[in-house]
């Protein structure tokens, strides 16, 4: 499957402007706020109904006008157009494949699978246990739709959990009793899930890393990922856990009206022969982690939905030493169908551009092929 | 845009009605300006006797024109069995089926902490009485497959498992997430038939 082409309306900077693409490499290039990176962003939406980092749809609209509109034409198996409009007045969102609207986001994770390297990447190894919950959660929710549903039903069952943990902590009936032990099994029933779909996830998923990081590394490094979940344990008797663990900080749960144990207390820890990258990692090291994530995240994805996802990369090269930049230039050879956003193509000699990649250049809203 | 008073508030009151927007509001403005005096009465008579003569059945909180309603009354259904539904749609998307020959208890919503419904707010209590005079064998929980819908199934399964009865959940071969009312009849058939023990 590939993006043949997009049309923006009031999306960010882009009044108005369509652009083609190659089924394989594509370099967009332009200066700083020439809208490089919203063309990406927009791809985002196509796949996922949502972008990466704005918090709003809302800024996403052009200055002075109402609402936003990208179309994509996708070419594969079928040929299908996506329709993402955004209205700002309504606060209204419309996802149309082939101009039947999907209503669930659940319909449409998946079905166009999309990975992003961003600078923004440097909060999935160096921030907080959220955002690496964040990176796990979107690889999963891609490859497998029940996931995605059980994670909402887990997130919906945690805000009406705290919101009863709230009320009984100025008053407890034996009926509010009973309605928290319900609240509570099914937070069991679809935190359990959770969880052992994550442990099978990550022991899957190290393979992956530990291919990409000797693609991109070359070296005898050992990369690995480690699950951090219930407090530490590490047994496969989840459930059995899970609901000890909640018997135990019960009066703490209600002191405090919060939700104390389950996966959305979970961490993952990345390591580099046995060294946590968080605590010990070098700037480099840190980079080239997240770049192997992605790749990890392209392979996996293209192995499980036998699709193979768009793969976006956001300025990415400057930041990285020649040596690496090199790697992943050649390893982006075999992803497929991908978007580079750079500053200057001549910057970067290493960069090699086949003749049948595009090489697209934005400036002042116009849109030149080289 | 100048509109006249009285247009601009038919348009007003009608697209407070579910998923009629603004444009559709004024379409059947419009089109009720243009209608026969009878068929305006008729339309008017209609909604009011919506409000007038439907009531709620004294026994399964279903809608009904009398005391009891339909299925309460009927000599046909199979009085061993309940039905437990959030809505009276339910009830309305369940018979379509012809798979189900039981009565039903409308429960009126699902326990929700977050928007204030407890199970006081519920017919739960009017539920656990039906258990006593009644002589129920098996109730079966057909309760929206979503969050809020699953946990009350949890919170009814611990309260009626220990008055001895058979208690069964609907099947999740419904979508996700997908209203009861909203499910196509085929599929609500199937999840009836293929229950599962609690
Ligand atoms: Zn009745």
């Amino acid at each position: 499957m590939i993006l043949a082409s997009i049309k923006l309306k009031n999306f960010r900077i882009h009044e108005n402007v369509e652009l083609k693409f190659a089924g394989n490499l594509n370099y967009i290039v332009g200066g700083n706020g020439q809208g490089k990176t919203s063309i990406l962003e927009s791809i985002y939406y196509l796949c996922t109904t949502k972008s990466l980092d704005a918090k709003t749809d809302s800024e996403v609209v052009r200055f002075g006008k109402e609402k936003f509109e990208i179309r994509g034409e996708f070419i594969g198996l079928t040929e299908d157009e996506v329709r993402v409009i955004y209205d700002k007045i309504e606060m209204k969102k419309f996802y149309l494949l082939n101009e039947k609207q999907l209503r669930k986001s659940s319909d449409v994770i998946g079905r166009f699978p999309v990975v992003m390297l961003t600078p923004a990447d440097h909060a999935v190894t160096q921030g907080l246990p959220g955002q690496r919950r964040k990176f796990v959660d979107s690889v999963i929710s891609q490859a497998s739709n029940i996931y995605l549903e059980n994670l909402l039903d887990y997130n919906r069952t945690l805000k009406q959990r705290s919101s009863l943990l709230g009320k009984m902590r100025e008053y407890r009936s034996t009926e509010m009793m009973n309605e928290f032990d319900a609240w509570t099994e099914k937070l069991i029933e679809t935190g359990t899930e959770l969880i052992e779909r994550r442990i099978k996830f990550i022991d899957e998923f190290s393979l992956y890393v530990s291919e990409s990081y000797y693609r991109i590394m070359n070296k005898k490094e050992q990369p690995s990922i480690g699950y951090f979940y219930l407090n530490g344990f590490k047994n496969l008797k989840v459930k059995e856990h899970f609901t000890k663990l909640l018997k135990e900080k019960k009066e703490d749960e209600f002191r405090r009206a919060a939700n104390l144990v389950g996966p959305h207390k979970d961490d993952f820890i990345f390591t580099i022969n046995d060294v946590n990258l968080k605590t010990y990692g070098s700037q480099g090291q840190h980079k080239t982690f997240q770049a192997v994530l992605r790749f990890a995240e392209f392979f996996y994805l293209k192995d499980i939905t036998s699709k193979t996802p768009l793969f976006l990369l956001d300025d990415v090269f400057g930041e990285l030493d020649a040596a690496r930049a090199h790697k992943i230039s050649d390893y982006l050879k075999e992803v497929g169908q991908a978007f580079v956003t750079l500053t200057d193509f001549g910057n970067f000699s290493f960069l090699k551009k086949d003749r049948d990649d595009y090489l697209i250049k934005l400036n002042g809203g116009k849109v030149v092929y080289a | 845009m100048q509109i006249a008073e009285p247009l601009a508030v038919a348009i007003e009151e009608l697209s407070k009605l579910p998923s009629i927007g603004k444009k559709t509001a004024q379409r059947l403005a419009l089109f009720i300006l243009k209608m026969d005096d009878d068929r305006v009465d008729n339309l008017l008579k209609s909604i009011k006797e919506l409000k007038t003569k439907l009531k709620s059945c004294s026994r399964c909180n279903n809608l009904s024109e009398d005391e009891l309603c339909e299925v309460c009354k009927s000599t046909k259904r199979d009085k061993s069995i309940i039905c437990v539904v959030e809505e009276a749609s339910d009830v309305i998307a369940i018979e379509k089926t012809h798979e189900f020959s039981g009565l039903y208890h409308v429960l009126g919503g699902v326990l929700s902490p977050l928007t204030g419904i407890t199970p006081d707010s519920l017919k739960i209590k009017e539920l656990l009485k039906r258990f006593e005079k009644e002589n129920i064998k098996e109730v079966i929980l057909a309760l929206n497959p979503d969050t809020e819908g699953e946990t009350t199934s949890l919170y009814l399964a611990k309260l009626i498992k220990p008055l001895n009865m058979k208690v069964t959940r609907i099947a999740r071969g419904l979508p996700v997430g997908g209203d009861l009312e909203f499910a196509d009849e085929a599929t609500i058939g199937r999840a009836m038939i293929n229950r599962l023990s609690i």
